[in-house]
């Protein structure tokens, strides 16, 4: 479970920390694993229930706002906006579900935001794979001063490219299609995956692909056949990353987009001035927006797990 | 984060050799190496070049013009005129305070928490993995769908929270507190899902960082007599610098440029309580079509944004000093 730690770690931390290191710690879970009983783990009876009530808390009070949107989502219209507000529904229906879905637009949104977020997912993962092998295994100046400039380009506020970019876009005739607003996610993704796949290529050793070589293969037949596998649960991360932040991204999306090619969370953010106020219905979309990627996260989380594992075994 | 280097062309001869020494003979190797990973980088490099670069390009150079928000309109070149009208008007000024005040906020409450909740987990050991896992979710959420969650929460009349609080007795009516509608609060008030959405995420850095502490330090310690604050502010934060470096950099960043949920809630207002820099930008280049005015802000964020950057990591991280 230690390797778990170090995935989300590195998926989470795009710049790498000096003392931290993907590979190090996974190449040693036997050590690790003893170290913490005795170090900053509670080991008084007293002391652990305490803290249980504790995380419990915290937990509620985390979980609790989504839940309310949960609930939210299937009271009735009337229900939704009733002063004062209850938390659960009197009464349970799927009629704001029924009202968000049917409305025009919705569901092509959510067929955008798909195709959006997968062409970003895939091109960010072309572009990033090789450079991030390139600037690990070969160390050269081009390499740290590339690295150095992804680095700047996450400071780089999206609203100040924003508008140059859509003119840009619209000049080569792409304008409001998914195809450009991929390509402006990917500028947001891109400098993450490049991190985070560098920080996956460290944890390789390098006798891997030398033995290749040595065997007769090519440096892209090795990158290809040997190192590819041996990362692919890093890949995975990534990929999730790459996605969400697709998936998840509203202001480029608001202004690439009209009507042909606009994601659900534009969708969502004009139910507000469009309809009015309508509660019911964008606690529902929000809700179905929101769940598919929290269940896929969960769930992919052993996947990637298993993976980050199967790398380390190699070390 | 690298070290000073010497001229570059000396630096590339050197290079050759340094990376992986290896016996003399592999020299002409070493050269296609470097061929190839600038092969390898390449196609990201032009990418960023041309998607990024090129419209930070655009972004300087137009804001020394003064443009006609039609397309095909006039341009006219004004040098610096546009940086100092956005001097000059108190929006800009105004902006810019509110957009420090909100990241150090959000900063500052993500990392106490995060680090409350890491020390937690630590302390609980392997048994709180599951709720880990959980305590992540937030991290997948839209941030657009996060702003209205808590909008929702904290709207006048039917929000939630007023209502709890009124039934616990904290305040003496449901709409007392005027969350959103107060221009005193509503940049706090605006932070929280910021805050919620991200706290998991200086959670897990911690808490990854908290892993390679060695555990006989903490005994050590322990030993001699130190008792909880002492371990903490002597041991452990100091151990964990790099990490919170990064944590607070990556998330200041995130948050100096926080957008979707403050649009969500208050579009920036009531009265531009809550009109942070991005949405100040957002605002002169759609609605009031000023392109020009809009891009000289745009840069001077920018470069704001990477001065505080670069001090940040120099100051907290100070790369060598602690190896």
């Amino acid at each position: 479970m230690r390797v778990a730690e170090r995935t989300t770690h590195d998926a989470g931390a795009p710049a790498r920390v000096p003392t931290e290191p993907a590979a190090h710690a996974a190449t040693r879970p036997s050590r690790r694993r003893g170290r913490n009983r005795e170090g900053l783990e509670a080991g008084r009876r007293g002391t652990r229930a305490l803290l249980w009530v504790l995380l419990a808390t915290a937990m509620v009070l985390y979980g609790f706002p989504f839940l309310y949107l949960l609930f939210t989502s299937f009271k009735t219209p009337i229900d939704t906006i009733a002063v004062p507000p209850t938390i659960l529904p009197r009464e349970w229906t799927l009629e704001n579900y029924t009202n968000a879905l049917g409305r025009g637009g919705v569901l092509a949104s959510f067929i955008n935001s798909v195709q959006t977020a997968i062409i970003s997912t895939v091109l960010s993962l072309v572009l990033a794979v090789p450079a991030a092998y390139g600037i690990t295994r070969y160390k050269t100046l081009s390499g740290r001063i590339f690295i150095m400039a992804a680095l700047v380009t996450r400071m780089v506020p999206p609203v100040a490219i924003g508008i140059p970019l859509a003119t840009m876009m619209a000049s080569i005739g792409l304008s409001d299609t998914p195809i450009a607003l991929s390509i402006a996610h990917t500028t947001i993704s891109l400098p993450l995956s490049i991190w985070l796949m560098s920080s996956f290529f460290e944890a390789v050793p390098n006798d891997l692909e030398e033995a290749a070589t040595v065997d007769g293969c090519s440096r892209l037949g090795a990158l290809w056949r040997v190192v590819i596998p041996v990362v692919s649960g890093g890949i995975a991360v990534t990929a999730i990353f790459a996605f969400l932040a697709s998936w998840n991204e509203f202001l480029f999306a608001l202004l690439m987009t009209a009507i042909r090619s606009q994601t659900t969370p534009v969708v969502i953010a004009n139910f507000q001035t469009q309809f009015g106020l309508d509660w019911g219905s964008m606690t529902a979309l929000a809700a179905v927006y929101s769940i598919p990627v929290i269940l896929l996260t969960l769930l992919l989380q052993r996947k990637i797990v298993a993976g980050m594992t199967l790398g380390a075994v190699k070390g | 984060m690298t070290p000073p280097r010497p001229a570059p062309a000396q630096e590339a001869q050197q290079d050759r050799r340094r990376p992986r020494p290896r016996p003399a003979e592999e020299k002409t190797v070493r050269i296609s190496d470097r061929r190839f990973a600038l092969f390898l980088m390449t196609p990201a490099a032009l990418f960023l070049a041309v998607f990024v670069a090129f419209p930070l390009f655009r972004l300087v150079a137009d804001s020394f013009f003064k443009i006609s928000p039609i397309a095909g309109g006039p341009r006219d070149f004004v040098g610096l005129d546009n940086y100092f009208r956005a001097f000059a008007t108190e929006a800009f000024v105004g902006a810019g305070w509110r957009t420090l005040a909100y990241t150090l906020v959000v900063v500052t409450l993500e990392f106490a928490l995060g680090l409350g909740m890491a020390l937690l987990f630590t302390a609980l050991g392997r048994s709180s993995q599951i709720w880990r896992t959980v305590f992540m979710y937030p991290l997948m959420i839209a941030p657009i769908v996060a702003g209205l969650l808590w909008k929702f929460l904290m709207i006048d009349n039917f929000g939630l929270i007023g209502t709890l609080l009124h039934q616990a007795g904290v305040l003496s009516n449901p709409n007392q507190i005027g969350w959103l509608s107060d221009p005193n609060i509503v940049l706090f008030s605006v932070a929280i899902p910021d805050i919620w959405l991200t706290t998991s995420f200086m959670c897990l850095v911690l808490f990854a960082g908290l892993q390679n502490i060695p555990g006989d330090l903490i005994e050590a310690a322990r030993l001699d007599g130190a008792r909880a604050p002492a371990l903490l502010f002597r041991i452990i934060l100091p151990l964990l610098r790099p990490v919170i470096a990064v944590a607070l950099v990556v998330r200041g960043i995130d948050a100096a440029r926080a957008f979707d949920t403050i649009l969500i809630q208050t579009n920036g207002g009531p009265q531009s309580a809550s009109e942070t820099m991005s949405l100040l930008i957002y605002r002169t280049m759609i609605r009031f079509g000023d392109p020009g005015l809009a891009s000289a802000m745009g840069t001077l964020y920018l470069l704001a944004m990477l001065t505080v950057a670069f001090v940040a990591v120099s100051t907290i991280w100070r790369p060598g000093k602690d190896n």
